[in-house]
């Protein structure tokens, strides 16, 4: 090994400026490539114990673009992002109520975000479904007026129980975000004669969003998944739809794995998104942006090749 | 000559803590007034007294004839309205120690802002003035860059133009040039000057002596909430009366 540091006899080529880069041997990190050796071990026992369970694998592909499939897949996407839409625009009014001097508003959001987030969303879900035990009628004057059991479908139940949720928990990631705007921004906007929904909407909540984005992306990525919870009221989303399918073809198990590819699919493509996302807004706040993962794997690659390079020399 | 700023035994506490403990002092139309005194003596809470950024706890405030914050009927005080305290606010400029300039607009925009959404003044109108603004205090060529791209000095300067954006009647200065190099601190002091020769009423929070001796017209030493001593700059920092001025002056000049 020291053969290589020895290189340095010949220094006469070499301008005495500046002494020539150092080639050392790298540590070898023999622990990797035996946590390697286990890790794929331990994975392909996995894949071998389930290709010869009973289980019929070719069922998933049969059925994986089917009709019914697809439109509990678009349901799911579509009640995530109505749902997301309802979370977001109710967390937002809900933060700025919290964070209000208005003692009132504010204790109705406190109340709220405390009912809300302290009961879980399947008991929350089934009680919507339910609450014509209350309601007999629904009754907004000449407007409408139906039997609530007419008027909660399923889909409202979803989208209810499900947005009114999240509406608690966005809550308190905006609340996190408008404190986490200097507050001499409030005082410069005010200084200058600007009212306080001027200053909340002109000032303050576009600086809080860089600190709101990334955690709504989590949120957006647990919304796909709790979705699967709305079968329990009847909607037929994907999770529903797999699961009638499985009863009626009589492969009930081989459609909730479709079921859950489907799943990690919906949620891969949204973290790449949530990715680019957080990437454009720390753009002006971070000095250098992170590389993607394309240019990660390039610059590993060059790396790569570089070391067998130096290596070769050597 | 009226007064633009009067105040009459104004009390500050923050909590059980006596911010300013009795301050008379008077500011005409058109002059530079300038508050000194070590850190802690409640110059700065003073001076945020005056827009109404802080409340006052006794004593009168007024800002040209009006009363800072409430409205006097017969003999009882009522508070203002956030919207009424708005828009005296207008009226009145603020440049902040750490600039506070909108970090998501670019310098053009943050001089813009106010006009546009206070007085609704149309956004072509409100370009042309701002771009005018930006060239009085020499930054004509940075007007698309945001606050990041600026020099500590240029942001200031940004500042002192979207204060005066908003065609305020008085201006005021907390510590402006505190959190700059010392080698930008000229630029901003050369358009407060201008400023001041334009004739602009300004009250100025500073450690800058040199500026308060060249361009103030008052100058006010302030120590534990009281004033200790007034008069003209260049008497007060030559020839203090007062023991407590004469050793904070020897160790700032």
């Amino acid at each position: 090994m020291t053969v290589d540091i020895d290189k340095t006899d010949g220094p006469a080529d070499t301008p005495p400026t500046r002494p020539e880069a150092i080639k050392a041997i790298p540590v070898r990190h023999y622990g990797r490539y035996v946590s390697a050796v286990i890790a794929l071990a331990a994975l392909g026992a996995i894949v071998y114990a389930f290709s010869q369970g009973r289980i019929n694998w070719g069922a998933i592909p049969d059925y994986f673009f089917n009709d019914r499939i697809l439109s509990g897949v678009g349901k799911t996407l579509l009640l995530t992002v109505l749902c997301m839409l309802i979370g977001v625009v109710g967390g937002i009014l809900l933060a700025v109520m919290r964070l209000s001097k208005n003692p009132v508003t504010s204790s109705v959001a406190w109340f709220y975000i405390w009912f809300f987030r302290g009961t879980p969303v399947l008991v929350q879900l089934i009680v919507w479904f339910n609450l014509g035990l209350v309601f007999e009628y629904i009754n907004l004057g000449p407007i409408y007026k139906d039997e609530w059991s007419q008027f909660m479908t399923p889909f409202l139940t979803a989208l209810l129980g499900l947005g009114l949720n999240e509406a608690a928990y966005m809550a308190e990631i905006c609340r996190a975000g408008l404190l986490s705007v200097d507050e001499g921004q409030t005082e410069a906007s005010h200084a200058l004669g600007m009212s306080h929904s001027k200053t909340l909407r002109r000032i303050v909540i576009p600086q809080a969003m860089r600190v709101i984005v990334p955690p709504t992306g989590n949120e957006v990525i647990n919304m796909l998944k709790t979705t699967s919870l709305v079968s329990v009221v009847q909607y037929s989303e994907l999770l529903r739809v797999a699961q009638d399918i499985g009863q009626t073809s009589g492969a009930p198990a081989e459609m909730l794995f479709l079921a859950a590819a489907w799943y990690l699919v919906l949620t891969s493509v949204f973290s790449v998104g949530q990715y680019y996302l957080e990437r454009y807004y720390a753009r002006g706040s971070s000095r250098s942006l992170p590389s993607t993962p394309f240019q990660k794997i390039k610059a590993n690659l060059l790396s790569l090749s570089n070391r067998s390079s130096a290596g070769g020399t050597a | 000559m009226t007064a633009m700023v009067k105040a009459e035994g104004v009390h500050k506490s923050f909590g059980l803590v006596e911010v300013l403990k009795g301050i008379d002092l008077e500011v005409k139309q058109g002059e530079v007034f300038c508050l000194i005194g070590p850190s802690g003596s409640g110059k700065s809470t003073f001076l945020r007294c005056i827009n109404h950024l802080e409340k006052i706890n006794a004593g009168r405030l007024y800002v040209d004839g009006e009363l800072v914050g409430y409205r006097q009927k017969g003999d009882k005080l009522y508070e203002l309205k956030d919207s009424e305290v708005a828009l005296k606010r207008r009226d009145i400029g603020m440049v902040f120690q750490r600039f506070n300039l909108f970090p998501h607009m670019t310098a053009l925009e943050n001089v813009m802002e106010a006009p546009i959404q206070v007085k609704g003044v149309n956004k072509g109108q409100a370009r042309d003035r701002a771009r005018e603004l930006l060239e009085r205090v020499g930054l004509a060529d940075k007007a698309g860059n945001y606050p990041s791209q600026l020099s500590g000095g240029q942001q200031q300067r940004v500042a002192i133009a979207r204060a005066l954006a908003m065609d305020p009647k008085l201006m005021l200065f907390d510590e402006p040039t505190s959190a700059l190099d010392p080698e930008l601190v000229g630029d901003v002091l050369d358009v407060m000057r201008d400023l001041a020769e334009s004739g602009m009423t300004m009250v100025v929070v500073t450690h800058e002596m040199g500026f308060a001796r060249e361009v103030g017209d008052s100058l006010v030493f302030m120590d534990e909430g009281v004033v200790v001593e007034s008069g003209d700059p260049r008497e007060v920092l030559t020839n203090p009366q007062h023991e407590r001025t004469r050793s904070f002056l020897s160790k700032v000049l």
